[in-house]
């Protein structure tokens, strides 16, 4: 018993070897070791550290700008092909390099809120509209103000692209590129069904068109009219509220902690009009969709019709651009009450914003505003098709160039005017949910119209803080 | 003197030994744990969070439980968890004892079952979303081609938590094919050939033998299918984001919308403090349930 292992079941380990090494002798072999280790590594890293050092100052200083934009890739590869070129001409003196990440749109926002809100730098950042006034409000973008100043261009924007940049009276974004929403159409497939383009642009035409659309079409798994049930059918809905003249929200006094400060008044008697309007359309047998392809399933031929943003576009094979109006039509108005009135569509695309983290901010700003400038901006927007926000673009020399490479540019075009934004306040995401809801409702006929929007008034009213 | 600090050492020894355990535990549980209960106590949105955050108390938690949006999250939870436990449960103790059986080719088919649970919820959404469409799915073609009318899958409130379940059961399933076969197999044979000897049929067997042998299995089983099917949300954000009309928003979806979607950092804070209270109740209850049914059947014994 006297000889056993004290070390349990490890016979390769005898009682004498672990009696005679004490932990401190481990401790002091040990270090002996370390500090041998070091030594030999000192010597054989230091011979290379000076020359090293005598290279690295000889060469351009280094800088990697950091980007996170959203979705399609391929735009951000030219754009910022294109801009890096001339920023690294004017700077010889550095090694300049974009480091951008692009991101599904869903993705972007919250990702470029946890890079904000963790301190993370980043230099540059496409920002929607309607995520300004979080963004400023979190304190997230630098004030473009003062730069914007001294670049002097501010007036060759279209005036609601550029005050759609500015929060409470400072510029944190440049609208860099815009989108309507217009009707879009299948020549031969209303040609089947015997409608009118022309019936289509009253609401009570809209309806009856929608009717014989789908009598004539429904054995060859083809819908009518595209109708969105998605999380972001306010989008849609947003276009016939304005026409009739109403607001999302306004600007009220009284706030319990504000004061003056907004307050939902989408729920008017515009609003429930407007509300009513795609109630007939589902009750007439438009089904809302809730998995949108933003046009694909229209260059699929799923529809005849669709109400769709200009990008649709970028569906059709650029080849048959030429052709391209002979087989798709397009109205560039959304249904209006009745004929002569006039109609609206919401305008979207990016902005360029600077975070407040931004390690490089006079050089980002560089980069920024190459990328807007006419020369870079204009053959990206020839490209996918996006709608310029600046005039040198929309009506220069530029214009002859994109007319001639997007089909109905002009038509498009034409409905700037009549174009509006969703307001850029912190608390919009929430709005637009309760708005959802109250078009869910109507959609599966849970509420009426005004009861619907009441509804979500009252959330949006706390929401803003108005309780 | 070096026999004292070798004493000493001794007995700090597995203390010191528990040391990355336990810095584990406290850096990666602990820690989040009381940050959430220190975020809900505040107001905290994405906006403010790099601003002074006020101290508010319970007022999230009681904003919470007069919120019917809630309310609405914890019924669509309860069908939710309640249908895919019953059904991953029941779909998997089929499987997993007909592939003890012995027969030909259950070890492939037992290899093959668990590629859903390896797949991302993610990825799995997103094929049954297209199964499920209702304009332009596979299932509704196929109702169709056979003269069926097509059922509105993801857009009807009354049935598209029921959508979710199925593809929660697909995607959940193997984990309780696999975890109930590891039980099977750790029943020794000679057991149920003792009982065959005695006269016991198969369908004794499985309830006098297999069952109660399985108690542990089954416990630990639908504690942890339980605790996934109330926290999982990826698979429902993916297919519906909560719609139509919040019918498939569940609690853990909540959390996210309000944490991530609306910036509420402190309201999704505290809905996951009452997810985590949710989760302990309903671990609790099965080891209640299942440990007294325990004692009933020692004490019938004796």
């Amino acid at each position: 018993m006297s000889n056993s292992n004290s070390l349990g079941d490890y016979p390769h380990v005898t009682k004498k070897e672990s009696s005679t090494t004490t932990p401190h002798k481990y401790v002091f072999k040990d270090f002996k070791l370390i500090f041998i280790i070091a030594l030999v590594s000192l010597v054989l890293i230091a011979p290379s550290m000076t020359p090293f050092t005598m290279v690295q100052a000889q060469q351009p200083k280094q800088v990697t700008l950091t980007a996170i934009v959203a979705e399609p890739k391929e735009r951000w590869d030219s754009l910022f092909a294109d801009a890096l070129t001339k920023l690294r001409e004017r700077h010889p003196d550095m090694k300049i390099d974009i480091d951008y990440r692009v991101l599904p749109y869903a993705d972007t926002r919250k990702q470029i809120l946890t890079a904000m809100a963790g301190r993370t730098p980043v230099d540059l950042i496409s920002v929607d509209q309607i995520w300004l006034g979080e963004f400023a409000e979190g304190k997230f973008l630098s004030d473009l103000s003062n730069l914007t100043q001294s670049w002097n261009r501010s007036s060759e924007w279209f005036k609601t692209n550029w005050d759609g940049g500015i929060y409470n009276g400072k510029v944190y974004g440049i609208w860099a590129w815009t989108d309507v929403r217009a009707m879009w159409y299948w020549k031969d497939l209303l040609n089947q069904s015997g409608v009118s383009p022309d019936s289509l642009r009253t609401w009570n035409g809209y309806i009856e068109a929608a009717k014989k659309i789908e009598n004539a079409t429904k054995d060859k798994g083809v819908q009518a009219m595209h109708l969105v049930g998605a999380s972001h059918s306010p989008d849609m809905w947003y276009p016939y509220l304005w026409m009739l003249g109403g607001e999302i929200v306004k600007q009220k006094s009284g706030h319990p902690q504000k004061g003056t400060y907004w307050f939902p008044a989408y729920n008017s008697t515009q609003g429930v009009k407007a509300l009513e309007f795609l109630r007939d359309q589902v009750k007439a047998g438009i089904k809302p969709q809730i998995n949108h392809f933003w046009g694909k399933e229209f260059a699929d031929k799923k529809f005849a019709l669709m109400l769709e943003g200009s990008w649709l576009l970028g569906h059709f094979p650029r080849n048959e651009s030429k052709n391209f109006d002979k087989s798709v039509g397009m109205i560039p108005m959304f249904p209006v009450p009745k004929e002569g009135d006039t109609s609206a569509t919401m305008m979207g695309g990016w902005m360029l914003s600077i975070p407040e983290t931004s390690t490089n901010k006079a050089l980002s700003w560089e980069l920024l505003t190459i990328m807007l400038q006419p020369d870079v901006l204009a053959p990206m927007l020839a490209n996918y098709a996006y709608l310029p926000t600046q005039k040198p673009i929309a009506e220069g020399t530029y214009s002859t160039q994109l007319n001639s490479t997007i089909p109905y540019y002009k038509e498009l075009i034409s409905m700037l005017a009549i174009g509006h934004s969703r307001p850029s306040i912190a608390e919009y995401p929430q709005l637009a949910d309760n708005i959802r809801q109250a078009i869910d409702e109507v959609y599966l006929g849970t509420k009426e119209p005004k009861q619907a929007l009441d509804d979500a008034a009252k959330k949006s009213a706390e929401v803003l803080g108005w309780s | 003197m070096i026999l004292k600090l070798e004493a000493r050492a001794g007995i700090l020894q597995p203390y010191l030994l528990l040391v990355p355990a336990l810095s584990i535990l406290v850096g990666f549980l602990l820690f989040p744990l009381m940050w959430n209960i220190y975020i809900s106590m505040h107001n905290v949105s994405l906006t403010t969070i790099l601003g002074e955050w006020k101290y508010v108390g319970f007022k999230n938690f009681s904003n919470l439980l007069h919120d019917p949006d809630f309310h609405k999250s914890l019924q669509v939870s309860l069908l939710f968890v309640g249908g895919s436990v019953a059904l991953q449960f029941f779909v998997g103790m089929v499987l997993a004892v007909v592939l003890n059986q012995h027969i030909w080719g259950s070890n492939a088919f037992l290899a093959l079952i668990i590629i859903p649970w390896t797949v991302s919820a993610v990825i799995t959404g997103f094929s049954f979303k297209f199964i499920f469409s209702d304009s332009f799915g596979v299932l509704n073609y196929v109702l169709e081609q056979m003269g069926l009318n097509p059922v509105a899958w993801l857009s009807d409130p009354e049935v598209v938590v029921w959508t979710l379940v199925i593809a929660n059961m697909w995607h959940g399933t193997p984990f309780t094919v696999i975890f109930i076969t590891a039980g099977l197999f750790s029943i020794s044979p000679v057991v149920y050939e003792a009982a065959r000897i005695d006269g016991a049929t198969k369908i004794k067997s499985f309830f006098y033998i297999t069952l109660p042998l399985l108690r542990p299995f089954i416990i630990i089983n639908l504690i942890l299918i339980t605790m996934w099917s109330v926290n999982f949300f990826d698979l429902i954000l993916v297919m519906t984001n909560g719609g139509p009309l919040f019918a498939s928003t569940t609690s853990s979806l909540y959390m996210y919308r309000q944490a991530f979607e609306f910036g509420l950092l402190s309201k999704g804070a505290a809905v996951g403090f009452l997810l985590i209270g949710l989760n302990l109740v309903l671990a609790y209850s099965y080891i209640r349930l299942f440990g007294r049914q325990e004692k009933t059947v020692e004490i019938r014994q004796r």
